[in-house]
């Protein structure tokens, strides 16, 4: 297939400024379990190539699945028609940061290969973790085991040819108490899904599905019964959980650089981190500091090199407070006279890379958890995102949790259901006056994030430790 | 695009794998391109061709799921045989399962020859049009402009064999120029319908109205809803409400009001696949054909939209409703959701609001309460008082 793909790439290295072309095999389990019953167990290979030229300045872009040669030299020859149809409306060429030539290969360190388990033994573990949150009120349960593993190909007319191998496992629990007028859905390790991470079946192992179901349950059943968060202006300690989705919607997507430039303006929206705030914004206090780190071993959005074959890199989005970084691809990255910090990433052989978050994550702190709460003479926990939104330019958000406790005399009281909290992006982690140490600290993998047009769906990581904040509007759904 | 015959003889050369295992296939096959524009220019242009054939494996009630994106013979031959393991490895379902007998059907997807044969170079022309245009009024255009042919295929050893292939035209617009925004979309099967030329009047004459913007205070007040705006609550509802999983295992607001009056008259909502504005496929994801289904009537609740699988373990009737393997143990959703329009104008409803907001639609939705269906989200690209 190698030969054949360096065939194509020769026939195009004529006619074009720049080309790549990107080989992606895709393997996948995903195994569902509802009230201890099987209701899904599917296996899937998706395999095809996607091929980017640069012709004349503009962009051209087509996938097949048809991998014969006669099909990718036509697939080849739509990509130029189609940049010769971009050409016709462009402000100026597009030009890429330089990069270097790469030969390389990179695989997921894994310990044990999730598609060596017995389907048997994945099924088992759900059948009987949703067996035992059935209790009480808790009429509904579910459990969800995801396996991938994708092999790329990377060819560039730059000389570059990569090959990575990349595995994901994760999955999760979740149990639904159901009243007459209410259900209440508790969650773990994280919800919409679980979590995941590039591992081998050794992650599952280690988040102990059998062992927190029992617990699930019962909060569960605890949060049908309680009352409401209150309402009011108070302290708030975020678990990581949810502070992962706070950092990914109030940090993530604004320090996207395409988002920055315009060019998701249509859809997904801007961002309020506009160029003249690099090195020139007071993003949160000195607590935060706030990495993207695609070489942290086990997270979600960790690889050898993104989809353009620029290396996986760590760069400082916020640093001890100061905005100091955007995520980039060559072409943004050109505009800022910078190198790509390796954020291009493709959700698959049909679909271009866009700047993409990888592991976005806010760096432990000096707490230990019980000091967080310690300090707060009335204030609330809450954990475990239950719904999200925030503006086009992320700066306005309401976000709510599963769960929440109330934080009296620096001790958790009692449950909460329904909470939700707002905040302004900035005043927000301005307010921030703790992060909890490393040994909390844990990188949640969220396989959902959406973006672009036609969309593409990314797997990416959040490194998070409770966090506290003080003065957050908190309130209740109804 | 493979033909129906091209289906037909390769069933029957692949029933020769599938030995006496009962089985239903399911194949999406699709050409879709996409020219994306922003800040006046042409920044992302792309096509794609795929074909995800999904074979389900029933062995005495224990079943498997393989999905595959070739019908090369040997991936397939291999395939087969993995989902036949599978099947028999696999934990018994607490229901039986039954496949679909042959069905007539009725309704055919729209399709248009010079939607599936457009170009990329004339979706570029068309663009190229806007964007003179609105940078005459000193605007900046941004947005998407898909076309794209889809062919569905649902075959099964009861002898199930339905085909059926449509076209879709999607745009949609923005123009920005200092604090001024508007937002446009069109979405059809014939690309003969569409004018851009009305697109750009539309997106001038919302984004002439939308200057001068002043912050209102948090608060209760009148809205008048675009239809736009209408149908990103419509989509929530179906979601968190309409889904008959939902309504069967108590997780929905209409399990304990089903037959009740909760809305008035005025609000009927239905699944409605013979409605002009939409598009339609003639049978859902295991071959049932679709039907007109009524959600709310007259203001009372009548029930929700059911899957076959929901169907089946509760002893309920398919609505049509079926969603592809990938998303099946959601349940079931609309397809095509509809709300009846009234008597007034919109003209009328305006001009009997003394104090208001119009607001042409919305950002970010999400469900805060999935009982209540109480949604939260951010008004976009203009909000006229």
């Amino acid at each position: 297939m190698k030969k054949v793909l360096e065939e194509i790439l020769d026939y195009l290295e004529l006619k074009v400024n720049y080309a790549d072309i990107r080989l992606v095999e895709t393997e996948s389990e995903n195994i569902e379990v509802e009230n201890g019953i099987l209701s899904s167990y599917r296996v899937l290979n998706n395999k095809g190539v996607g091929i980017r030229v640069l012709v004349n300045g503009a962009w051209g872009f087509a996938a097949s699945n048809n991998l014969d040669k006669l099909s990718l030299l036509k697939t080849a020859t739509k990509a130029l028609v189609i940049a010769q149809a971009s050409a016709l409306i462009k402000k100026e060429e597009i030009k890429l940061a330089p990069e270097d030539k790469h030969i390389a290969t990179y695989i997921t360190p894994i310990v044990k290969d999730s598609f060596k388990v017995n389907p048997t033994e994945k099924i088992d573990l759900l059948v009987k973790a949703t067996k035992i949150m059935l209790r009480d009120k808790v009429k509904k349960t579910e459990g969800l085991l995801n396996f991938y593993k994708i092999q790329k190909t990377f060819l560039s007319t730059e000389g570059s040819h990569l090959e990575q191998t990349i595995f994901t496992s994760g999955g999760g629990i979740a149990a639904y108490a159901i009243g007459e007028k209410d259900f209440q859905t508790r969650s773990y390790p994280s919800s919409f899904g679980g979590d995941y991470a590039t591992s081998g079946y050794e992650f599952i192992e280690e988040i102990k599905l059998l062992e927190n179901a029992e617990r699930i349950s019962e909060e569960a059943n605890q949060l049908l019964f309680a009352p409401p968060a209150p309402e009011g202006i108070m302290d708030v300690v975020l678990g990581g959980s949810q502070l992962a989705l706070q950092v990914h919607e109030s940090c993530g997507h604004p320090v996207e650089l395409d988002r920055v430039l315009g060019k998701e303006i249509s859809f997904a929206g801007g961002s309020f981190l506009t160029l003249d705030k690099l090195n020139n914004f007071i993003y949160g206090s000195p607590e935060v500091t706030i990495v993207a780190d695609a070489t942290v071993p086990g997270g979600l959005g960790s690889f050898g090199y993104d989809d353009e074959g620029v290396p996986a890199s760590k760069t400082y989005l916020v640093n001890r407070g100061e905005f100091s970084g955007y995520l980039m691809s060559r072409e943004d990255a050109f505009k800022l006279g910078l190198k790509s910090n390796g954020a291009a990433r493709a959700d698959g052989w049909k679909r271009i890379p866009l700047v993409r978050m990888t592991n976005i994550n806010l760096l432990p702190g000096n707490f230990e958890f019980d000091e967080l709460i310690g300090d707060i003479k009335q204030g609330i926990y809450l954990d475990t995102n239950k719904s999200w939104s925030i503006d086009d330019k992320r700066l306005n958000f309401q976000f709510g949790t599963e769960f929440a406790r109330e934080i009296k005399k620096g001790r958790l009281g009692k449950i909460y259901k329904n909470a939700i909290y707002q905040g302004i992006t900035p005043e927000f982690w301005r307010s921030c006056d703790g992060v909890s140490k490393q040994e909390h600290w844990h990188i949640w993998g969220i396989t959902n994030c959406g973006k672009g047009q036609p969309e593409q769906v990314m797997q990416v990581g959040h490194g998070t430790s409770p966090a506290r904040f003080r003065k957050i509007q908190v309130g209740a759904s109804q | 695009m493979k033909d129906v015959n091209f289906w037909r003889e390769l069933v029957k050369r692949i029933k020769i794998y599938l030995k006496k295992n009962d089985f239903e296939i399911i194949v999406i096959e699709s050409n879709s391109e996409l020219t994306r524009f922003a800040q006046s220019y042409i920044h992302q242009n792309v096509a794609e061709t795929d074909l995800n054939f999904t074979l389900k494996v029933i062995n005495k009630d224990r079943i498997s799921i393989v999905e595959i994106n070739s019908i090369d013979e040997q991936v397939l031959s291999k395939n087969i045989e993995k989902a036949i393991e599978l099947a028999k490895i696999s934990p018994k379902l607490d229901y039986h399962y039954q496949l679909v007998k042959p069905q007539l059907y009725k309704i055919k997807s729209k399709y248009s020859e010079e939607t599936a044969n457009f170009t990329p170079l004339k979706r570029a022309h068309l663009i190229n049009n806007l964007i003179k245009e609105v940078n005459r009024e000193g605007y900046e255009a941004a947005g998407a402009f898909k076309t794209e042919t889809i062919a569905i295929v649902i075959i099964n050893s009861e002898g199930v064999f339905a085909f059926d292939q449509g076209t879709k035209v999607d745009f949609n617009g923005v123009i920005t120029k200092d604090n001024s925004t508007a937002y446009a979309s069109f979405i059809d099967s014939d690309i003969s319908n569409f004018n851009i030329k009305k697109i750009t009047d539309e997106l001038l004459s919302v984004a002439f109205k939308n200057v001068d913007q002043v912050e209102i205070e948090p608060g209760i007040y009148t809205v008048i809803l675009s239809p736009e705006a209408v149908a990103s609550i419509l989509d929530y509802t179906a979601y968190t409400a309409f889904n008959g999983k939902l309504i069967v295992e108590g997780k929905s607001f209409f399990s304990a009001n089903r037959r009740k009056k909760i809305f008035p008259e005025i609000i009927t909502i239905l699944d409605d696949p013979l409605d002009e504005l939409t598009l339609p496929i003639p049978f859902d994801f295991v071959g049932y054909p679709r039907e007109k289904i009524y959600l709310i009537k007259d203001g009372v609740i009548v029930d929700g939209v059911y899957d076959h699988l929901t169907a089946l373990k509760y002893n309920l009737k398919c609505t049509a409703n079926t969603l592809p393997p990938e998303s099946a143990s959601m349940g079931a959703l609309p397809f095509n959701l509809v709300m009846k329009g009234g008597e007034d104008n919109i003209q009328d409803i305006i001009g009997n609001t003394k104090k208001g907001v119009y607001i042409t639609r919305f950002h970010y939705v999400n469900v805060l309460n999935p009982m209540s269906v109480q949604l939260t989200g951010m008004t976009r690209d203009g909000g006229l008082s």
